[in-house]
């Protein structure tokens, strides 16, 4: 708490402005950290050349204890922020808004402690649904569109699925404490200098 | 209205808040996220070193040289026989380093660290130490992004170098693409050299691409061939970028239409 006071001081901010301004900011910025650690594959965080979701990591640490509308906002933005990363159909949006929206859902003070474990937990099932809506999306498009001229066939679809979906769960919740931790930590202490 | 304008008074700034933010989100999925490729080429920066063309495997090289003397003796062949038909082909190509990998696990892409500034345009040809590896589909003033054809939406048209029997390659996220061919008993065998075809309508003709793993003739509705790409392509370092000279006409690209339709069209 006297940390947060100390930083706003530094920044010369009125009382009641700053550590809101430091929030934001810090908020931000650890988005940009996660779009950024996208197109990097350091040893460690590759498995069948999938990397983890830092984006989805990022939106359930973000929905773990907010309203279900604001999960929705930040799997909206995240998402559509991904689909300029790579490409924009199937978007990524869709997934990350039920990931947010699920995430904010989960009654967890009922069944799940508040630790790295439940997180991990959450992470890992987030991923395979997000991965799986995506799966799906591109079998809407395979079923609508001409079978020859897609990206991918039905069969293959499923056969990638199984691989990105797995690797990635995993990856995500073996990593998603380096994001959830500093985050929760930064959050509870703002909501603790915040009326 | 009292309530409208009561709610107006009390989550104005909230709405204000989160109008602002999609309508960001919404303005970086439009430029391709190229600030955040360009944040992410300077913050790489420090860390992409010099080409050190000894670094390059050798016996990679060894293998791109004989597929190219294997694609080079059969045109040849073909020239003599048309005699005055002759092709310009040599190009000077840009060294750029690979800085990232794809954003995604549905899409196979790299990021280079060279963009318009060095003269890279989209559609540009990019080959690595052993072969045809992609194209631009993005640029931006000093990185660009290259669709793989490891990637699935990838197709190129390829010839085998020894018969010329014809067909296409697929990707299927590996360093291994599936050829269909054209023919129904096309003649081919293992070991043989791939490269790119006339056909193709992304690359130009004759780059070497890869090596016929195993055939299989029996495949419906067309006989297949797996062929491993020469270049390895999971872990690149630098790549050759060169200009193409054969642009296609929007309505020419057929094969790729899936996730770049915003990107390349």
């Amino acid at each position: 708490m006297t940390r947060v006071m100390t930083l706003s001081d530094r920044l010369n901010l009125g009382s009641k402005q700053g550590p809101r301004i430091a929030n934001w900011s810090i908020t931000v910025l650890s988005v940009v950290l996660c779009v950024l650690m996208l197109p990097t594959r350091f040893p460690g965080m590759e498995l069948l050349g999938v990397g983890p979701n830092w984006l989805l990591i990022w939106v359930v640490a973000w929905s773990v204890k907010r309203p279900a509308w604001q999960g929705a906002i930040a799997g909206l933005v995240l998402g559509l922020i991904q689909d300029g990363m790579t490409a924009t159909t199937p978007s990524h949006a869709v997934g990350l808004v039920i990931a947010g929206v699920l995430t904010a859902r989960i009654q967890k003070q009922r069944f799940l402690q508040e630790d790295f474990i439940s997180i991990a937990l959450i992470v890992f099932g987030m991923a395979v649904l997000s991965e799986t809506i995506t799966a799906l999306q591109f079998s809407v498009h395979a079923w609508i569109n001409d079978r020859d001229s897609i990206q991918y066939s039905l069969s293959r679809i499923w056969y990638y699925h199984q691989r990105i979906a797995l690797s990635s769960a995993i990856l995500s919740s073996m990593w998603s404490p380096v994001i959830y931790y500093p985050l929760n930590r930064w959050w509870e202490r703002i909501k603790a200098v915040e009326p | 209205m009292y309530s409208l304008r009561r709610w107006w008074g009390q989550y104005a700034l909230k709405a204000g808040m989160v109008a602002l933010l999609l309508s960001l989100a919404w303005g970086i999925r439009q430029t391709n996220a190229g600030i955040f490729l360009e944040l992410y080429g300077i913050l790489s920066r420090p860390f992409q070193g010099t080409p050190d063309q000894v670094d390059i495997l050798e016996t990679a090289q060894a293998r791109e040289l004989q597929q190219r003397v294997v694609e080079l003796e059969s045109e040849n062949r073909r020239l003599q026989e048309l005699l005055g038909y002759r092709e310009n082909t040599s190009q000077e190509g840009v060294v750029a380093p690979v800085i990232g990998r794809s954003s995604d696990h549905w899409w196979q892409h790299l990021t280079v660290a060279k963009g318009s500034r060095d003269g890279i345009s989209v559609g540009d040809v990019v080959s690595g130490t052993g072969g045809l590896v992609g194209r631009i589909v993005q640029v931006t003033p000093n990185t660009s992004r290259v669709l793989l054809i490891s990637d699935p939406s990838s197709q190129v048209g390829v010839t085998i170098s020894r018969s010329r029997s014809m067909g296409y390659i697929r990707g299927q996220s590996e360093s291994r693409v599936v050829m269909e061919f054209f023919d129904k008993v096309p003649e081919v065998q293992p070991g043989d050299a791939v490269s790119t075809s006339s056909l193709s309508q992304l690359f130009p003709q004759g780059l070497p691409v890869g090596v016929v793993e195993s055939v299989n003739l029996n495949r419906s509705p067309a006989p297949e061939a797996v062929i491993e790409l020469t270049s390895p392509i999971s872990r690149l370092e630098w790549v050759i970028i060169t200009p193409n000279s054969r642009m296609p006409m929007p309505e020419d690209v057929i094969p790729d239409n899936a996730p770049s339709s915003n990107e390349s069209q």
